[in-house]
C-alpha cells in the first residue's frame, strides 16, 4: 500500500508515493534520483546516509519517508557544486579528507551542522561530532584537519 | 596536488554501483543458508513465484538447465578438487551460501519472495575452527577428500634441523592472527543488462579486477570474452574484499541473460559481513634458533589456516601461500622451514584482504625478535638491527626465491630511531613504570612484496599491467589503464605521471580505469601493485610518445627536449601534424599520437629449485607505537606513532600520506576492537556493524609520517604503498602492548589486543587490580 508524501527538498517542493515501509533514505534514492545520500549499513552505525531535516543531522536509513512529510530535508546535492564547493568541501579536498567519497556526503553534511553550532571547534570537538560517520579509507587525519581549518578559514562571525 | 576525482565525490555526484538506474530495472535477492552444513531436501518456490512483481526464482537447476557453468579453483594436486555451481546443490556449507535467487521489480518484493521461500534443510553437524575440522572422526565438508585439510605443503631451506640442534638457543612458541574482515563501507554488488541482438552482456560491478573478472563471468554463463564487458564504476573501497570474483557477480550475470531484464545486486550490510570474504584466520606453531648477539640462525614455522568453506575463484588458499612465503621478512635468516596445513570449515570463505597474508608472516617474525630481546635481555631495537639485511647484496635472495631490491634498511632503522624519539620513549616509560602506569613501545621493521606475480598460484593472475595513452589533436592526453581504483586516486596518479613524462600540465590529462571496453587486457588493483605496474606501463607508453613527439618536432624544426617541460605551441604543432599532415612526418615514424603498452618488470625469474620471485619490487616500512595499558580495564590508547616509508619514487606525497595513515586505522581496528566471531555451531555473531565495530574519528590518532624513498629499477621507479601501514601495525601493537605489561609478566600470542583479551592475559599472570589505586592514578585519555 502506497501513500503520498509531500515535503520539500533541497528547498523546492517534492512529492512520492511510497510504500510506508520506505525509508526515507530509500525514497531519496530511487523516488527523487538523489544519489549523493549513501547506504554503508542501513542499520544507523555508519553515518553514510546523513541528511539534514529541518536543518538537523539524521540518518536517513533509520527514518520512514513518511515520516518526513511536510517537512524540509537537504542533501548533498544542494551543497555546492564540483565548479563552486562549499567551504568545508573545498577544506576536505585541500586536506586530503576523502578517498573513496562513500562516507563523504554524510561527512560534508555532518562537519557543516557542527560549524553551525560551534564556531570555533577544537580538535576533540570535531572528532566528537565526527564520531558517528565511519570512514575505512582515510584514518580521519585528513577529515579532522578539514573541518578545523574549515572552521579557521571561515574566521569568527561566518 | 588536490585530486581530480574529489569535486565530485565531494558533492556527491560520484556514480557508485547502486547509482546506476536504468529504465525496467530489476532487483535480486538471496536466499542464503541459515545453517553452518546441511543437507538441502527440498525447496518450494511456489508462494514466492506468484507474489507481485516476481520474475523468476531460480535454483541451482534452473541455472544448469539455462547452461551456466560449475565454477573451480583452478588448482592442480595436491591440492584437493572442487569445483562448485553458483547456487548450492543438495548441501550448503557455511551460513549466508547462496540457495536460491530471486528478481523482482524492487528490492523490497524480492526480498518479500525471498522469505516466502521454504528451504527444507536436514542439518549436519558444523566444523568450526581448524582444530576441530583436524579432529579425528571430524565431520568433512567434502567426504571424497577424506579429511577437511584443503592441502599440506612442506618447504624448507637445506640445513634447518641442523642450524636448529646447533643453535645457542631456542624458541618454541604459538602466534595466532584472528578473523576479520576488510569491510569497505560500500558493499559488494553488481548490475548485469543482456542485449540480445547482439549476443552482449554488461555488467556494471563494483570489482576491483574488472578484466579478470570478465573472464570468469564468461566462462560462467558460457559465453566468449569478446561478448562480456565489464565496468568497474566508482567504488567506495574495496581492501581485498571485492577481489575474488564471486559466485553472485556470476549470477547477476546469467539473471540478466535467463530474464532479459536488467538487474542489479547490492549486497546489505550483513551479507557484507557474514557471506563476503574474511580474512587473516591463521595459527603459526614458531621453532626459532639463535645465538647470544640475538641473530636468528634457523626459523621454522608450522603454519595452520582456516579457509572457511573454500569456495572461491582464485582460491583463498593465496594468502596463505603468502604468508609461507613471507616470513623472513626484511632479515637475513640464514635457514628458513615451513609447513602450511590449510583447512575447510564451515564458515565464510576466508581470502583476500589488504595485507594478503603478509601480516600474519610478520606477525610471527617480530613477536620472534621481540622474544629473543627479552630472552637476552637487550634492546628489541638491537635484535632487528642484528637480523636486518645488510645493504649489501642486492637484490637479496631469500628462501622462497625473492628477489629483495630494497633500500638500506639499517639506515630507515636510523631515521625512526630519530624521528619517532625512540631512546626518549623508552625514558618516558621508565619515569612512567615507576610511577606505576603502563608504557609500551613495540616496533616492527618491515619490507613486503608488491606487484605480485601469481600465475602458478592463483588462477587468472599474470604480472602484467596495460596502459593507453593519447595525446590528441588538441594536445590534451588521455589516459586508460588496467587498473582500477577503488579510493586510492588513480585518477590524480596517472595524470601526474603522464603529465611529468609528457611534460605536460597534469590538468591536461584525463585518466580513465575499470572498463574492459577500453582496453584489451589488464589486472586491475590489488597487491600494492597500481603505482607500480599501471606507473609503469604508463611510464612507458608516454615516453615512448614523447620520443615520436621529438622526432615530429625535429622534422618540423622545432625542439622538444627528452625531459622537462614541453613547449605548449610545439606540443601543438605536433600534434595537429600527427593526427593530420601524415606527409610532413618524418620517414618511418608512426602517424597519430596514441600507443598502448602492455608493460611486465620481468622480475619473476623461476629457477632450478622451483622457486620464483613472487614479487616485482619490494616497499620498506618501519613503525613505531607508543602505547598507555590500563591492566585493570585492558583499554590501549596509543601515545604516538610513527612510520618511515620506503615505496620508491612518490608520485603525490599527500596521498602516499592518506595511504598510509588509512592503513594505519583500519590496523588499530582490527587488533583493538574487530573480531567477526562464530558461535560453537557455525552461526555468524557479527551481522552488524554493532557486533563488528571498526574506529571511528575519537579512536584513531594521527600517525606521523617520514618518506625515505629509494628508487626501485622498474619502470618510473615506484615500489607500491597500499598495504605496508597494514602489515606492519598488528605485530608493532602486539609488541607495544606486551611491553607495557612486560612488568606484570604479560605474554600476548595474539592479534587479539581487545580489552578483554587483555584482561584476561593480565588476570592469567594472577595480577589482580586494586580499585582503589586505580582510581587515585586518574587515568586521563593521554591521546593525541
Ligand atoms: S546507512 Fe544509515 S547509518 Fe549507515
Ligand atoms: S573515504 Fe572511503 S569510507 Fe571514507
Amino acid at each position: 500500500m502506497s501513500r503520498p508524501v509531500r515535503l520539500t527538498v533541497n528547498g523546492a517542493p517534492a512529492s512520492f508515493d511510497v510504500e510506508d515501509r520506505t525509508t526515507l533514505l530509500d525514497a531519496l534514492r530511487d523516488e527523487l534520483g538523489l544519489t549523493g545520500t549513501h547506504a554503508g549499513c542501513e542499520q544507523g552505525a555508519c553515518g553514510a546516509c546523513s541528511v539534514l531535516l529541518d536543518g538537523e543531522i539524521v540518518r536517513s536509513c533509520l527514518l520512514l519517508a513518511v515520516q518526513a512529510g511536510g517537512r524540509t530535508v537537504t542533501t548533498i546535492e544542494a551543497v555546492g557544486s564540483p565548479g563552486r564547493l562549499h567551504p568545508v568541501q573545498e577544506a576536505l579536498r585541500r586536506h586530503h579528507g576523502l578517498q573513496c567519497g562513500y562516507c563523504t556526503p554524510g561527512v560534508v553534511l555532518t562537519a557543516i551542522d557542527l560549524l553551525e553550532r560551534v564556531a570555533d571547534p577544537d580538535e576533540e570537538e570535531v572528532r566528537e561530532a565526527l564520531a558517528g560517520n565511519l570512514c575505512r579509507c582515510t584514518g580521519y587525519a585528513g577529515l579532522v584537519d578539514a573541518v578545523l581549518a574549515a572552521a579557521r578559514d571561515a574566521g569568527p562571525g561566518r | 596536488m588536490p585530486r581530480t576525482e574529489d569535486a565530485r565525490l565531494l558533492t556527491g555526484l560520484g556514480r557508485y554501483l547502486a547509482d546506476h538506474d536504468v529504465a525496467g530495472l530489476h532487483h535480486v535477492a538471496f536466499a542464503r543458508s541459515t545453517l553452518a552444513h546441511a543437507d538441502i531436501a527440498g525447496i518450494d518456490v511456489a508462494a514466492a513465484a506468484t507474489l507481485d512483481g516476481v520474475v523468476a526464482v531460480v535454483t541451482a537447476a534452473d541455472l544448469r538447465a539455462a547452461g551456466a557453468r560449475p565454477l573451480s579453483h583452478r588448482l592442480a594436486p595436491p591440492y584437493q578438487p572442487l569445483s562448485w555451481e553458483l547456487l548450492a546443490v543438495d548441501r550448503v556449507r557455511h551460513v549466508g551460501e547462496p540457495v536460491v535467487a530471486v528478481v523482482a521489480a524492487s528490492r523490497a518484493v524480492a526480498e518479500d519472495a525471498v522469505e516466502l521461500l521454504d528451504i527444507d534443510y536436514r542439518e549436519l553437524p558444523p566444523v568450526v575452527g581448524p582444530a576441530a575440522a583436524m579432529a579425528p572422526g571430524a565431520p568433512l565438508l567434502y567426504p571424497e577428500w577424506g579429511t577437511n585439510e584443503f592441502v599440506h605443503l612442506e618447504g624448507s631451506t637445506a640445513g634447518v634441523e641442523e642450524a636448529l640442534a646447533a643453535a645457542p638457543h631456542r624458541l618454541q612458541e604459538s602466534f595466532e592472527s584472528h578473523r576479520v574482515i576488510g569491510l569497505p563501507l560500500e558493499a559488494h554488488g553488481a548490475q548485469g543488462s543482456w542485449d540480445p541482438a547482439r549476443g552482449q552482456l554488461t555488467l556494471i560491478s563494483s570489482a576491483q579486477q574488472p578484466h579478470q573478472l570478465r573472464s570468469v563471468v564468461a566462462e560462467a554463463c558460457g559465453l566468449r570474452e569478446a561478448a562480456v564487458r565489464v565496468i568497474s564504476p566508482d567504488m567506495g573501497g574495496g581492501f581485498g574484499n571485492k577481489q575474488h570474483f564471486t559466485r553472485e557477480e556470476c549470477l547477476v550475470g546469467m539473471l540478466a541473460i535467463m530474464t532479459g531484464r536488467p538487474l542489479r545486486w547490492s549486497a546489505d550490510r550483513t551479507e557484507a559481513l557474514t557471506a563476503s570474504v574474511h580474512s587473516r584466520p591463521q595459527v603459526h606453531h614458531v621453532d626459532a634458533g639463535f645465538d647470544d648477539r640475538g641473530r636468528v640462525v634457523a626459523l621454522r614455522v608450522a603454519v595452520t589456516s582456516d579457509l572457511g568453506h573454500p569456495v572461491l575463484y582464485f582460491s583463498g588458499i593465496g594468502p596463505s601461500l603468502v604468508t609461507v612465503g613471507a616470513l623472513s621478512g626484511g632479515y637475513a635468516f640464514p635457514e628458513v622451514g615451513w609447513s602450511l596445513s590449510a583447512v575447510a570449515t564451515t564458515t565464510c570463505p576466508v581470502g583476500a584482504y589488504r595485507g594478503f597474508g603478509q601480516p600474519q608472516a610478520h606477525l610471527s617474525t617480530e613477536r620472534v625478535l621481540d622474544r629473543i630481546a627479552q630472552r637476552l635481555g637487550v634492546d628489541p631495537l638491537d635484535v632487528r638491527r642484528a637480523n636486518l639485511l645488510p645493504a649489501e647484496p642486492r637484490p637479496w635472495r631469500t628462501y622462497s626465491g625473492g628477489l629483495v631490491d630494497c633500500g638500506d634498511l639499517h639506515a630507515m632503522v636510523d631515521t625512526l630511531v630519530a624521528e619517532f624519539g625512540y631512546h626518549e620513549w623508552r625514558h618516558r616509560q621508565a619515569e612512567a613504570r615507576s610511577a606505576g602506569r603502563h608504557l609500551g613501545v613495540g616496533l616492527s621493521t618491515l619490507v613486503q612484496g608488491t606487484a605480485p606475480n601469481q600465475h602458478d598460484t592463483a588462477a587468472r593472475f599474470g604480472s602484467l599491467e596495460t596502459a593507453m595513452v593519447t595525446v590528441l589533436p588538441d594536445a590534451t592526453v588521455t589516459v586508460a589503464v588496467g587498473t582500477k581504483s577503488q579510493g586510492q586516486g588513480h585518477e590524480t596518479v596517472f595524470a601526474q605521471i603522464a603529465a611529468d613524462a609528457l611534460g605536460v600540465g597534469p590538468e591536461a590529462v584525463t585518466v580513465a580505469d575499470g572498463d574492459t571496453g577500453r582496453l584489451p587486457y589488464g589486472q586491475g588493483t590489488w597487491g600494492s601493485r597500481s603505482t607500480v605496474m599501471g606507473g609503469g606501463a604508463v611510464v612507458t607508453a608516454c615516453r615512448r610518445l614523447r620520443a615520436r613527439m621529438a622526432a615530429i618536432a625535429a622534422h618540423l624544426g622545432l625542439t622538444l627536449p627528452e625531459e622537462g617541460p614541453v613547449d605548449a605551441d610545439v606540443l601543438a604543432a605536433v600534434a595537429a601534424t600527427a593526427w593530420w599532415v601524415q606527409h610532413r612526418l618524418p620517414p618511418g615514424v608512426e602517424p597519430g599520437l596514441s600507443t598502448t603498452v602492455t608493460y611486465t618488470p620481468g622480475r619473476t625469474n623461476p629457477s632450478a629449485d622451483g622457486l620464483q620471485n613472487h614479487d616485482e619490487t619490494y616497499s620498506s616500512h618501519m613503525t613505531a607505537v607508543a602505547v598507555e595499558v590500563d591492566p585493570a580495564t585492558g583499554s590501549v590508547t596509543v601515545l604516538d606513532a610513527l612510520c618511515v616509508s620506503d615505496c620508491g619514487v612518490v608520485v603525490n606525497p599527500t596521498l602516499v600520506e592518506g595511504q598510509h595513515q588509512g592503513a594505519f586505522a583500519q590496523g588499530l581496528g582490527n587488533v583493538l576492537w574487530e573480531e567477526v566471531r562464530y558461535s560453537p555451531d557455525g552461526q555468524p555473531l557479527c551481522a552488524t556493524l554493532l557486533d563488528y565495530t571498526i574506529p571511528s574519528s575519537l579512536d584513531v590518532p594521527r600517525l606521523r609520517v617520514v618518506h625515505q624513498p629509494t628508487p626501485s629499477a622498474t619502470a618510473g621507479g615506484f615500489r607500491g604503498v597500499g598495504e605496508a601501514g597494514l602489515i606492519a601495525l598488528p605485530a608493532a601493537m602486539v609488541g607495544a602492548v606486551e611491553d607495557a605489561l612486560s612488568p606484570l609478566g604479560v605474554r600476548l600470542n595474539s592479534t587479539r589486543l581487545h580489552p578483554p583479551a587483555i584482561r584476561a592475559a593480565v588476570r592469567a599472570t594472577g595480577w589482580r587490580p586494586d580499585p582503589a589505586a586505580w582510581a587515585a592514578a586518574g587515568l586521563e585519555d593521554r591521546r593525541r
